[in-house]
């Protein structure tokens, strides 16, 4: 993965998340107070404004689109999101961003996003999807194709936890109402992983 | 939705200007979503900062004046502060004694309070942290560090602007924050929903005979939902939960308060006043100083909340301090 390509990507996650986000403010409506769509949205809009002005550098555009992400909003969904860039940038430090790295890379965001969030594997987020990806991805043959990879598990991740309750956040107090539900964080990183 | 607004886009940006208006010998802009004194940082003096969504007005930064808070981080309605507000807020309330984060026990305010301090990290910047979580129907006793922070919030900004005021240093506002935090304890009923600008939604549904106990100040569900009671037996039912909780015996004093959500008018509240002052003059309690009004709100939700405050000498010397800022005077 090298720049021009990483921005070419967060083009397209900008795109998915324009295109998502009504569908993200309804789920998000049943469980939360309906803004992740909205927020998504801000988040794109400035990662848009913010990518041609980036670094040439992969660990660059990391940083900017965190910091776009940050300024978006102060909903806990786009602080985690930017934080999570953060982390990985940070993580790459003079590293190249391969095959094998990427998993070890979301691996590391993952562990950053539970420190901060407070949310633990098991409690029905985007950090079970994001854990999801990166086994899929540590396991993954040389001749898979990784963005295959990565959207087929986000998804089975969604099926194994739709029948579990939601154990943080706003959708904790609803736990029982969000059994059979799915979560809108773990949608999120769907359409993200749809975008690759 | 009904609302007297130009862009529901502008909502918290067009309030921040009438404030500082209306206000100016107040309140200031310190950076795009920061409401700070007019008169910036006092040299010398342990400064207090707060943050949260927009929507409840005095709280949070109605609540920046003598005596209370130096600087809020404003988001937008019902949502955290962006960090970058964050660390504005900690930079126009910092007078070189020190930085109190002073805030309600929310997951993105809490992030994003976490994230400023990790940016301000230098061996000049001090500070310290104390979240509010006295809304005793949001978790048990035994979880009291996942309850949300509703209108005790207010009780907290006072005991820790009077102390710094007094000239406490950092580890003595904190202390009082601290003990004020773990003193209060509220409860509270909603009787309607408010509408959230930006989306033009209800923040919750809820028939029109029914009302929802214990109900948080964004709209999150309480302890039951049911047919409207009687004011005296509303009350009864939220001192049967806060008093079991507080160390209240004959002869004790405590703080009381009294909040309407937005809509519900002072004569329902005064009714409210009249039997908890029964109910605690009964036992033998002594109220000091009882706030009954709009202290902290959710728009134009119906309904109240009641809050309680054990006093001792030092917290009741510092409830009573002078304080001031345009909602408020002590």
């Amino acid at each position: 993965m090298d720049a021009p390509r990483l921005k070419d990507a967060f083009t397209r996650w900008a795109t998915a998340m324009d295109k998502a986000a009504p569908e993200l403010n309804e789920l998000d409506s049943r469980l939360g107070d309906g803004d992740l769509g909205v927020t998504l949205q801000k988040c794109a809009h400035n990662v848009r404004a913010a990518l041609p002005v980036a670094p040439d550098s992969v660990q660059g555009i990391l940083k900017s689109a965190s910091q776009a992400c940050a300024d978006a909003s102060g909903s806990s969904f786009g602080t985690l999101f930017a934080s999570g860039l953060l982390a990985a940038a940070k993580w790459l430090d003079g590293r190249s961003l391969n095959r094998a790295a990427l998993s070890e890379l979301l691996s590391h965001a993952v562990e950053k996003l539970s420190a901060r969030g407070g949310a633990s594997l098991g409690d029905k987020t985007m950090i079970d999807s994001l854990h999801a990806i990166a086994q899929a991805l540590s396991q993954a043959q040389p001749q898979d194709d990784l963005a295959a990879v990565a959207r087929n598990a986000a998804a089975k991740a969604i099926e194994e936890f739709r029948d579990k309750p939601n154990r943080i956040g706003r959708a904790r107090m609803f736990a029982e109402k969000s059994i059979g539900m799915d979560d809108p964080g773990m949608v999120a990183v769907l359409r993200m992983a749809e975008s690759l | 939705m009904k609302k007297i607004l130009n862009a529901p886009s502008a909502y918290v940006d067009e309030t921040l200007a009438g404030l500082c208006a209306a206000y100016p010998s107040s309140y200031k802009l310190a950076g795009a979503r920061v409401l700070a004194r007019a008169g910036g940082p006092v040299p010398g003096k342990v400064g207090i900062v707060t943050g949260g969504g927009s929507g409840h007005l005095p709280v949070f930064l109605g609540y920046v004046g003598e005596g209370l808070l130096d600087a809020c981080a404003v988001g937008n309605v019902f949502a955290g502060p962006r960090v970058a507000d964050c660390v504005a807020a900690f930079q126009a309330a910092d007078g070189g004694a020190g930085v109190l984060a002073l805030y309600g026990n929310y997951g993105g305010d809490r992030m994003n309070f976490e994230m400023a301090i990790e940016e301000l990290a230098s061996d000049t910047f001090k500070c310290s942290t104390v979240r509010v979580a006295d809304d005793v129907a949001s978790a048990t006793a035994a979880e009291r560090d996942k309850r949300r922070g509703v209108a005790g919030m207010v009780f907290a900004f006072k005991i820790a602007g009077a102390c710094a005021a007094a000239g406490g240093s950092l580890a003595e506002v904190t202390a009082a924050a601290q003990k004020a935090a773990d003193a209060c304890r509220t409860i509270g009923v909603a009787l309607t929903p408010c509408t959230i600008p930006e989306s033009g939604r209800a923040s919750f549904e809820i028939a029109e005979t029914e009302i929802e106990f214990g109900m948080g100040i964004h709209g999150e569900p309480g302890i039951w939902r049911g047919p409207l009671k009687s004011a005296d037996a509303l009350t009864d039912e939220m001192l049967g939960l806060l008093l079991p909780e507080l160390n209240l015996a004959k002869g004790s004093s405590t703080a009381v308060l009294v909040n309407s959500l937005g809509a519900t008018p002072h004569e329902e509240l005064f009714i409210v006043y009249r039997r908890v002052a029964e109910v605690l003059g009964q036992r033998g309690i002594r109220i000091v100083m009882p706030l009954i009004g709009r202290y902290a709100t959710s728009m134009e939700m119906a309904g109240m909340s009641l809050t309680l405050m054990p006093l001792d000498s030092a917290l009741e010397g510092l409830l009573q301090a002078p304080a001031g800022c345009p909602f408020w005077k002590v």
